[in-house]
């Protein structure tokens, strides 16, 4: 790259000006609502403060992460989260992947499937927590009816230790999964032709075309879509807090919604700062990886 | 043995395109066949049915004697280059070059020794590493290339291969090709729209129009006796002059009258032309069948021309005029390098009366003739 900050024109340097003086008042903003949060957190994280004595006035240094890292509760938090992500997000890939496969196969109706696919994305993740949550009642939810009328015993889809983190997966995937589908979709379709042609005239059959061909051309589509759907997956907070509250008992206590009672029920905000800022350090890791590996493309 | 035989063979395309009409033909084992038509005539389609990417519409087409209709184009053991290439973008030209050979699962040892052979046959052993991406049009070309060569099928199918190289490069490809294919002696067969590349390399073209087969020959052959004026037309640059006219007869016996000027055939000729005196016709004269003088040509007729402008290419002059003089239907003539000549003045040539051709004025057909000595 050339610095070409010396062979800046006045032209050059009035328009630049004037970007940023056209951009000033979002970036003011931008500053406002989350760097200074971010900050504010940070600087929290440091000190003891509770909502009990909401003051600066102890400052602790490391020790709220410290607190946090040997905190049982919040290692388990950590713990099903990981395991809830790396279940959604599989699940919903491979799910995704043979839909979007069948689909790029499909002549007819294309924008029918598509507006079918679209409308649990444009659901609010509350809206989409409230609606299951009706329909997994164990009395008066239409899931265990239409069990009960095929003769299979009621299920306590929300209510049992075992059985909650799976519902709330199978709910993640049914709100998700379309958005694996749209994406993996557009890469399909964006993929030559010609090296299909070229490969069966080599001799491959379609399942070799697909090993040997489509997935070795759909990676970086593959992963962009899986880092994306892994970010977002890491902040999963609003389908708990509607359908289990972390419940039964700890079961489904996923950290942003850990994080949250340790703030707001416990009222230890400086320790809930730390946890924030570990898992920002996640989600920030793996932006960065994603941010690096989408520059390596081009 | 490896000939390809399409009997009336017909594509219509889903869209209702037909694309290709009854077409029949018998390419023989070990030879170099060109498909030569304008773009859109269906060479592309004939060439992808043979290889079994495009499914059939109607008639049979058999390979080596078995019928190939059905049959995958994984166990058809045919070779494409396609007109884009068609690399796979993902693998290293080595990659590119074995994966035909992994997929029937050639031992490893034996597909590097391959790609060795033919890398440096076609002279990209240091492209071996490289991907499709890093390559100029002419080294991928010869990647398309090799992956055809690599495999040793039963024959290979060409889509307008050098269409994407410059002059020079297409010109010494032309060469490797037909080098290659003395070498090999597998079947080829070469789509183009070059005419050039038509007449130089192939041992028989077969001559394409919108779906339908017009002429199959030696390149020679179909340049002699060309069976219509689209042939007439196409082979061959600057292409054989198509001027309106009509059979007479005179004083001087049957004579072919364009305008003003007339082509009194030679007797050998008159006989067979008889029966259409008084007919419509289109005359083809081959730019290169003028002469500036009587030389040694020995039936020749006379014609004034005025001239309308000269194109200086080099080796030769290439001078526009007007048959029988101003006004006339305007013709191209081949000259030598250094004739020269200003817009207006009026020449007399000499055309080759024994190189005449009459096709039909409203069916565009020859009119056949009886041969010469
Ligand atoms: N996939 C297709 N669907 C419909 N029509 C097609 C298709 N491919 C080619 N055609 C049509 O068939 C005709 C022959 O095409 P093609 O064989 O590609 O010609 P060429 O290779 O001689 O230029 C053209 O009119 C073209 O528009
Ligand atoms: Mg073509």
């Amino acid at each position: 790259m050339i610095e070409s900050a010396h062979a800046l024109t006045l032209t050059d340097r009035r328009d630049r000006r004037f970007g940023w003086l056209m951009a000033s008042p979002s970036l003011a903003l931008l500053f406002l609502v989350i760097l200074f949060p971010v900050f504010w957190a940070f600087y929290t994280s440091l000190h003891d403060y509770t909502l009990i004595s909401p003051n600066f006035d102890t400052f602790t240094g490391s020790a709220n992460f410290i607190k946090a890292a040997e905190d049982g509760q919040f290692r388990h938090s950590l713990w099903l989260t990981t395991f809830f992500v790396v279940a959604v997000v599989l699940l919903e890939f491979l799910l995704g992947f043979l839909v979007a496969l069948a689909l790029n196969k499909v002549e007819r109706f294309k924008a029918i499937y598509y507006a079918i696919l679209l409308c649990p994305l444009l659901m609010n993740p509350v809206i989409v927590g409230l609606i299951w949550r009706m329909f997994l009642h164990p009395n008066l939810g239409i899931v265990n009816y239409l069990l009960s009328v095929v003769g299979i015993a009621p299920v306590n889809w929300l209510g049992s230790t075992k059985i909650a983190i799976w519902t709330v997966i199978m709910v993640d995937i049914w709100h998700q999964v379309s958005f694996m589908i749209v994406l993996l979709l557009a890469g399909l379709s964006a993929l030559p032709r010609e090296p299909y042609e070229a490969a069966r005239v080599d001799g491959a059959s379609p399942l070799q075309c697909f090993w040997r061909i489509t997935v070795p051309l759909m990676r970086p589509v593959i992963i962009v879509t899986l880092l994306i759907r892994l970010i977002f997956a890491v902040k999963t907070y609003d389908l708990i807090y509607i359908m289990t509250r972390g419940g039964p008992g700890i079961s489904t206590d996923f950290i942003s919604y850990f994080i949250y009672r340790t703030a707001f029920v416990s009222l230890n905000i400086g320790e809930a700062s730390a946890m924030s800022i570990i898992l920002l350090g996640i989600i920030l890791a793996l932006t960065v990886y994603l941010y690096r590996y989408m520059r390596s493309l081009t | 043995m490896a000939d390809i035989v399409l009997d009336r063979v017909s594509k219509i395309y889903p869209n209702g395109v037909p694309a290709v009409r009854e077409v029949s033909l018998d390419i023989k084992d070990g030879e170099f066949m060109i498909f030569l038509g304008p773009s859109g005539c269906g060479k592309s389609t004939t060439l992808r049915m043979i290889a079994g990417l495009e499914s059939i519409s109607a008639g049979q087409l058999s390979i080596g004697g078995e019928r190939m209709n059905d049959v995958d184009p994984a166990d058809r053991n045919i070779a494409i280059v396609f007109q884009n290439y068609a690399l796979y973008p993902h693998m290293s030209v080595a990659g590119n070059l074995g994966f035909g050979l992994q997929l029937r699962h050639v031992p490893k040892a034996e597909i590097d020794r391959r790609i060795k052979d033919i890398a440096t046959m076609l002279g990209i052993t240091e492209l071996l590493s490289r991907k499709p991406a890093q390559l100029s049009g002419g080294q991928r070309q010869r990647v398309a290339l090799g992956r055809a060569l690599v495999r040793d099928p039963k024959a290979f199918l060409l889509d307008e291969p050098l269409s994407n190289l410059d002059a020079k490069l297409r010109a010494s490809m032309r060469t490797e090709l037909i080098k290659l294919h003395q070498k090999l002696g597998t079947t080829i067969v070469h789509v183009t729209h070059d005419q050039v590349e038509a007449m130089t390399m192939g041992q028989r073209i077969c001559i394409m129009k919108d779906g339908e087969i017009v002429q199959v020959g030696a390149p020679m052959e179909v340049y002699r006796n060309p069976a219509n004026t689209f042939v007439a037309g196409f082979l061959a640059s600057p292409p054989m002059n198509l001027v309106s006219g009509r059979l007479e007869h005179d004083q001087a016996g049957l004579a072919a009258v364009a305008g003003t000027a007339r082509f009194v055939l030679p007797p050998a000729l008159r006989d067979g032309y008889a029966a259409q005196s008084g007919n419509a016709v289109t005359l083809g004269l081959r730019p290169e069948d003028f002469h500036l003088s009587r030389g040694n040509v020995k039936l020749s007729q006379a014609v004034p021309v005025a001239t309308v402008a000269t194109e200086v290419l080099g080796p030769e002059v290439i001078l526009v005029c007007e048959l029988g003089g101003n006004g006339g239907p305007e013709v191209m003539v081949r000259c030598p390098r250094d004739f020269s000549a200003s817009p207006g003045q009026p020449l007399t040539l000499h055309y080759d009366l024994s190189q005449i051709h009459l096709f039909d004025k409203t069916t565009g057909k020859v009119l056949s003739r009886p041969s010469l000595i």
